[in-house]
């Protein structure tokens, strides 16, 4: 950071992140992002860039290159929200920001989708995330050559960490100091926590588990324009309040100002590819029933590791018949789901976890491997705060139906739930494909994803359902019920060192296709067991500042002429 | 005789039967409505809150309150059929209930859905259709006529197999019970506790936009949120005003 910032953040009495000004573009009086002043490029105009999908990995992208001076228009398949009036604090209204359109789910171990690991609108799935914003650790990235299993990234964790660094600060993230992975501090302090939260942490405690608080996307104190928190628990109902963060609040104005375009309610059904240079031309897209074609000098595929391979199968071509940059038949593999089982414990008194954001502490210790535990890699523990639809779903697992299943949801104020994430390994043969079983509404194919987990993955989510009953039994709950699930969606797409195991290359650019990049989690080799949203938002972070420097070669290759010459140039 | 909440011994795990205690032997709800007028906490009523709620929050839940949707989407033996199994899954055995087949009706007429199929099963529209044939057909197996002229106790038979996945035969044949059970609980939860008359019933304190939260510690409530109850109240309890509300829907 320069001289210069730390001149001006002493000033001002409060850091202030460089080069985003997002939280202090939102109007103090409305939800909304301002869009009245937002560029509006025609369709035939060649753009710098077009970014399919306004998530963590686009809207980031967006925003730092928009900073630079480039041309960048972002497609999104869903609204642009207006949390005043398209958000509300309520499970069953809230169908709208998932990605509802049908999927087929399949596999030994079938990963229900919708709600549980989609978004659908500008922001993406941030916008209903938890709000856990946890780096990865170090050992992430070569869990191949330390532990022999997965794949090593062909980049590390010091590639990443300024980039994590700044978006911590961007959204901002508040929690305790940080011991594990990579030990660092948060821009702001840890938020209070329940009750609920605290019996956890004791338990946890007795049997030698630190937890701590945080680390969360969610403003302790005003930022900008951005109220602080008010804990009212519908964190994964969209935040009326602009306390989370989620890119609509943390990149998305700033982009704006420097010259993006959002377009919403844009669904990209094919990207185009001139057949003699081998080159992408731009995207083919549908708004308001109405099929159009946006011109670009690059075009980057942002919609997370089931539409971003979906994108690339069914944009097939003579030169491409197996679908964009799958000549390899590398896309859609590898795709990953963490292993998230909850275990709820019962105490005698009230703990209404409904209230205080679901994410409040969490543990690392169990994230390295351990191998006297039997298996590589390990799982994190975090709190969640199930809603009452959810809670009942949670009582339903356990095989409860009828009075009983009424009984133990009445109980629900009693109650307090840990959920596990646990690293589960990445295998080919765990793949998006398309398929014709069910089209949507514009005719296309749909995603088909298969999942089964390999032995190391039941042994690690075994493991960790056991620490959670453990940590319950020492807080003397009177009573636990487990629920079998997954969580997030990574990998599809992957970056790599060899063209024939992944679908990118360190910087994101198709092995086979000279101005095609991939910028979401789909580009991730392996998961860790912390959440994805920030790793995303630092890929992409990371991919700006790659463009920009242009240490990317081959990426600007003039399509059209002269106009080329300046874009370099422009920014500073 | 009365509970006391902080012990567990009301729950079904940790009782010899593996059922819960009778609801009858809470308080009626004497604020609001409760389905079936269960109170546990039964002085409060999230919908007095309402004032307090966002306008697009306030709108969307007074509605789900204030219009129950008719049947469109299925047949009338469909809703037959399945209406005695959303009645039933939900232990909802008189009067006021909640709408659930309607609110699911209501659904998948709209054409909402989750977003996802399991791999071999049809869509949930369909899922829903077969159910409804297969608890026919596993009804028949039992030497009833239909699963709306089975007893209470093979009704209940059926549906204890059907969410252990252990149906056979006909539609079972066709596609897996336990997907199809997944897929009609979820969204009978979704109904049923989308529901304030449910938040009533688990005391959940209900949307808090925008004035938020503050007293979040061990045993701790907001000033507006309702105390648990445990004794009954010998006049009001048998007061029958108390199933005033349904009536007003026309039920």
């Amino acid at each position: 950071m320069s001289l210069r910032h730390n001149l001006r953040t002493l000033a001002r009495g409060a850091i202030r992140p460089p080069e985003n000004d997002s939280a202090f573009l939102l109007d103090p009086h409305r939800r909304a992002v301002p869009t009245e002043r937002m560029a509006r490029y025609d369709d035939t105009y060649p753009v710098d860039m077009a970014i399919v999908g306004a998530g963590a990995g686009g809207a980031t992208l967006a925003q730092r290159l928009a900073r630079k001076g480039w041309k960048v228009v972002v497609l999104e398949s869903g609204p642009f929200w207006d949390p005043d009036v398209d958000w509300v604090s309520d499970e069953a209204g809230s169908h709208k920001l998932y990605w509802t359109a049908p999927r087929v789910t399949g596999g030994q171990d079938p990963v229900e989708l919708g709600k549980n690991n989609s978004g659908h609108g500008v922001g993406g799935s941030m916008v209903h995330y938890a709000g856990y914003c946890p780096r990865f650790h170090p050992s992430d990235f070569e869990v191949r050559t330390r532990d022999g299993v997965g794949e090593d990234w062909p980049i590390s964790y010091w590639d990443l960490k300024a980039h994590y660094e700044r978006l911590e600060l961007e959204l901002p993230v508040a929690g305790d100091r940080w011991p594990w992975g990579d030990p660092h501090r948060y821009p702001h302090t840890a938020h209070p926590v329940a009750g609920g939260a605290e019996l956890a942490r004791e338990g946890a405690r007795k049997l030698g588990i630190e937890m701590r608080v945080g680390p969360v996307g969610i403003t302790n104190g005003a930022f900008g324009n951005r109220p602080h928190c008010i804990y009212r628990g519908f964190c994964l109902q969209g935040c009326k309040v602009n306390a989370k963060a989620s890119p609509l609040v943390t990149h998305i104005p700033d982009a704006i100002e420097h010259g993006a375009e959002f377009r919403a309610n844009c669904m990209v059904t094919r990207v185009e590819i001139d057949e003699s240079s081998g080159r992408v031309t731009g995207v083919r897209y549908v708004n308001e029933g109405r099929e159009r074609f946006q011109r670009a000098d690059v075009v980057v595929v942002a919609g997370y590791s089931i539409e971003t391979p979906r994108l690339l199968l069914n944009s097939t071509s003579a030169r491409f018949p197996h679908g964009l940059a799958n000549q390899n038949d590398q896309v859609g593999r590898c795709v990953m789901v963490q292993g998230a089982p909850q275990v709820a414990g019962r105490f005698p008194q009230e703990m209404r976890m409904y209230k205080a954001p679901p994410p409040e502490i969490s543990s690392e210790q169990f994230y390295e491997t351990d191998p006297r535990r039997g298996f590589a890699r390990g799982f994190s523990i975090q709190t969640v705060g199930p809603l009452p639809i959810e809670w009942a779903q949670h009582v339903q697992a356990e095989g409860h139906w009828g009075p009983a299943l009424r009984e133990y949801a009445r109980d629900y104020n009693h109650w307090y739930t840990l959920g596990i994430l646990s690293e589960l390994l990445p295998l080919p043969e765990n793949r998006v494909t398309v398929t014709r079983d069910f089209e949507d509404e514009y005719g296309l194919p749909v995603a088909r994803m298969d999942y089964t987990q390999c032995e190391n993955d039941r042994k690690n989510i075994a493991y960790a359902k056991q620490t959670l009953h453990d940590i319950f039994d020492a807080a003397d709950a009177q009573d636990v019920l487990v629920i079998d699930r997954y969580a997030h969606l990574v990998g599809g797409c992957r970056m790599g060192s060899d063209p024939e195991r992944s679908v990118v290359r360190a910087d994101h650019r198709a092995w086979e296709v000279p101005n095609l990049f991939i910028a979401d989690g789909s580009v991730m080799p392996t998961q860790g067991s912390a959440n994805p949203a920030l790793t995303i938002m630092a890929l992409s972070s990371r991919l700006a500042q790659l463009l920009h420097e242009k240490r990317i070669a081959a990426e600007r290759e003039p399509l059209g002429g002269a106009r080329r010459q300046k874009v370099g140039s422009r920014g500073s | 005789m009365p509970r006391d909440f902080s012990q567990a011994l009301h729950l079904p795990n940790l009782r010899g039967d593996g059922q819960p205690a009778s609801p009858e032997e809470l308080p009626r709800q004497r604020n609001g409505v409760t389905p079936q007028m269960h109170g546990r906490y039964p002085d409060y009523n999230v919908l007095d809150e309402a004032d307090h709620w966002d306008e697009a929050t306030r709108r969307l839940v007074m509605k789900r309150v204030e219009e129950v949707p008719p049947i469109r989407f299925f047949t009338a033996d469909e809703a037959m059929t399945l209406g005695i199994f959303c009645d039933l899954v939900m232990a909802q055995d008189r009067e006021p209930r909640i709408p659930v087949l309607n609110m699911v009706d209501a659904k998948l007429f709209a054409g909402e859905l989750d977003g996802f199929v399991f791999a071999g099963m049809p869509d949930d529209c369909e899922t829903w259709r077969r159910v409804a044939r297969g608890l026919d057909a596993s009804a028949r197996q039992h030497g009833s006529k239909d699963f709306v002229h089975a007893s209470a106790e093979t009704q209940c038979a059926i549906i204890d197999s059907f969410s252990k996945g252990e149906l056979h035969g006909e539609v079972w044949d066709e596609m897996s019970p336990k997907r199809a059970w997944s897929v009609v609980m979820r969204a009978v939860l979704s109904a049923f506790y989308s529901h304030p008359w449910a938040w009533n019933e688990i005391g959940f304190g209900g949307p808090a936009y925008p004035r938020g939260y503050a007293r979040f510690g061990i045993g701790q409530r907001e000033s507006w949120e309702g105390a648990p109850a445990f004794e009954q109240d010998p006049v009001k309890d048998v007061e029958p005003g108390a199933k005033g509300p349904i009536e007003d829907l026309g039920r």
